[in-house]
């Protein structure tokens, strides 16, 4: 975990509820599951584990102490208040519809589903159980985020014109050859990983919008590539087996409300990794850059938080100003849970990265994919 | 592998005679009376009762005057396939691999050291010239197919051992490979990569690809394979493009398989 963030919550209003304690399942136990039960416990919750897989249950068990199910049904049987399903993408539907049936809060990992139908399945129900259902687009939850929004939310930027949305990686294939590179059980490539952050944070920063049109180029350039070298890889490079998806999309889309935005993410650029948001307002422009530096691994220790305004302004002569913007760093995982168990408790649904909001980046992602047809 | 566990127990003489009848009729589509007892070293009389209570139960039919199995098979055959978990969780799998390549494209189970197909679908470019065209339940040598290869390297060594003890490795084209030696040096490279291929092995003019199914447990469920002539599955196409189709395909059902209690149990909710 990130030394300097620790400490930081302490006084703060999260401190209050440490002694509300939630029991959560969390349903498949790859890194992102194992870092979520790290988190909970972490954090006073108690852990069970699901996975249809023998082998992830037995690390879950040696690491956690705490029993790991084959079943979520064993599961929902049991006395617990939550599920955290990261499972394949392709499973979310049936493993997150099962659970709010049951009657439990889900927080899913993103992207809410593989497709658009599978997502609006996931969204039906939780509008129809009335429970809990969060997406993990745990960027939303970085200081420096919620403080750019502030800033267009208030109107200080004037009506935004355009935004350059980027998460581009130099090598950063996850998983190649897992599940995470095949089209049948991802749902689709860069797009649906990085991409999902990216257009999430897209529509968060500027409030929304209707997509109208969009032009996208969705290519395979490096991960399926025999020679493919890299310094490190999130999940197990499994070369040998499954890899049909993309690695790098570009896209030019326009709002209903005339704001333009091209999009880029790659798993893969001969390019330095970027992941930032360039946003043009009539009054004012602002740069937020959360890059990680290393492009492989989060969370890791060298993380940009990174936000300046850029204005022109008439006083005593015309001039520029570049204004740095500084904010503590906090973990966006733990804010995450945190919003999620305050949730489960109070039995109020967030607004924030809701079933909703994860719709909506579907559909974008949806026709995004379309697009490339054209 | 899995199979029958022969040369224990007591077993019934007159059973073990209808058997041989059905098998002597597998080989030779139908025969006479005659032509059985000749096969079998028994008396016409004693083939005729067989014969007569097989008519009786469905599983012979007799045609001018000669017998050929009887329609009674196929009930059975549909319910034994319907029984394979492997069937239902990858035939639309294999129908979407023969529509893609174009070409034939199967799910094959391990019996008893052979290979059993369970489903067949073919594509486009299959043509109806093309031969052989491996029916429901064909069985097939293990050590001269790609279906066949690809069960035998997820085998340990002292299984592949016994196997090679076993299995005379009998030459059907001048491809087949007959040297045990170089058969595990070919499992071994199986293995790494996880795709086996039959080069004219088994027949000839027909090359095939094909790659094992697992459990999350290691257990071996079956393979997939696609199969077609030298002049389309050549080159390219046949070490690389297909093998690499292969390792998605099998990927995709091995997860299906892992996580198909979980959406079976939810979709009846």
């Amino acid at each position: 975990m990130v030394g300097f963030e620790k400490g930081l919550t302490a006084g703060s209003f999260h401190t209050v509820r440490m002694s509300e304690t939630v029991t959560v399942g969390i349903v498949g136990l790859g890194t992102h599951g194992a870092n979520h039960a790290r988190l909970l416990r972490e954090m006073g919750h108690e852990v069970f584990g699901v996975d249809a897989d023998p082998t992830a249950r037995r690390e879950f068990e040696e690491a956690f102490d705490r029993p790991a199910y084959e079943s979520p049904n064993d599961l929902f049987d049991r006395e617990v208040d939550a599920v955290v399903v990261s499972t394949p993408n392709k499973f979310h539907q049936p493993t997150a519809v099962g659970a709010l049936e049951a009657g439990l809060d889900v927080l899913l990992e993103k992207p809410l589903a593989h497709d658009l139908e599978s997502a609006e399945r996931i969204a039906e129900t939780a509008e129809r159980t009335g429970n809990v259902c969060m997406v993990g687009f745990h960027h939303r939850y970085r200081n420096v985020c919620r403080v750019a929004r502030s800033y267009v939310e208030s109107g200080y930027l004037g009506d935004l014109t355009h935004i350059d949305a980027k998460f581009v990686r130099r090598r950063g294939v996850p998983g190649r050859g897992t599940w995470y590179t095949s089209e049948e059980i991802a749902g689709g490539g860069v797009l649906l990983d990085t991409g999902a952050h990216c257009l999430d944070l897209l529509l968060y920063l500027s409030g929304w919008p209707e997509l109208e049109s969009v032009n996208a180029a969705v290519d395979s350039y490096f991960g399926h590539r025999d020679d493919y070298a890299y310094l490190d890889m999130w999940g197990e490079d499994d070369e040998a087996k499954m890899y049909d998806v993309e690695d790098t999309v570009t896209a030019f889309c326009e709002f209903e409300n005339g704001l333009t935005a091209t999009v880029e993410v790659a798993w893969a650029a001969n390019d330095e990794g970027s992941h930032s948001y360039r946003i043009k307002g009539t009054d004012a422009g602002a740069k937020l850059d959360i890059t990680n530096s290393l492009n492989a691994v989060e969370p890791v220790p060298d993380q940009r938080n990174d936000l300046t305004l850029y204005e022109v302004r008439q006083g005593g002569r015309d001039h520029f100003v570049d204004s740095s913007v500084h904010v503590r760093p906090n973990d966006p995982y733990t804010d995450e849970l945190e919003t999620f168990v305050d949730a489960v408790v109070s039995g109020e649904r967030p607004s924030t990265t809701s079933v909703h909001e994860a719709l909506d980046v579907q559909r974008v992602i949806h026709r995004i994919y379309e697009a490339r047809d054209d | 592998m899995t199979g029958s566990d022969s040369g224990t127990g007591k077993t019934i003489q007159s059973v073990e005679t209808s058997l041989r009848v059905v098998d002597a009729l597998r080989e030779r589509d139908r025969a006479g009376v005659t032509e059985i007892a000749g096969a079998l070293g028994c008396s016409k009389a004693a083939v005729h009762h067989h014969v007569s209570t097989l008519c009786k139960h469905g599983y012979l039919e007799r045609v001018d005057g000669e017998y050929r199995l009887g329609l009674g098979f196929l009930s059975v055959g549909g319910q034994v396939r319907e029984a394979q978990p492997l069937y239902h969780l990858a035939e639309e799998d294999v129908r979407d691999l023969a529509a893609e390549t174009g070409e034939q494209a199967r799910l094959v189970a391990e019996h008893d050291g052979s290979g059993i197909t369970i489903f067949r679908a073919t594509g486009e470019r299959d043509g109806r010239g093309d031969r052989p065209r491996m029916h429901l339940g064909s069985d097939e040598p293990l050590y001269c197919t790609a279906a066949g290869k690809a069960f035998l390297a997820e085998l340990p060594e002292d299984r592949i051992d016994r196997y090679l003890a076993e299995t005379p490795l009998e030459s059907y084209t001048d491809a087949t490979v007959t040297d045990p030696e170089l058969l595990r040096e070919e499992l071994a490279t199986i293995r790494a990569e996880g795709v086996a291929f039959d080069d004219e092995e088994r027949y000839e003019g027909v090359r095939c690809v094909a790659s094992a199914v697992d459990s999350p447990g290691g257990e071996l469920l079956g393979a997939i394979s696609v199969s077609g002539p030298t002049e389309r599955l050549s080159g390219e196409r046949f070490r690389t493009e297909l093998p690499d189709l292969l390792r998605n395909v099998v990927g995709v059902v091995e997860l299906e398989n892992t996580y198909a209690t979980w959406t079976e149990q939810f979709s009846q909710s």
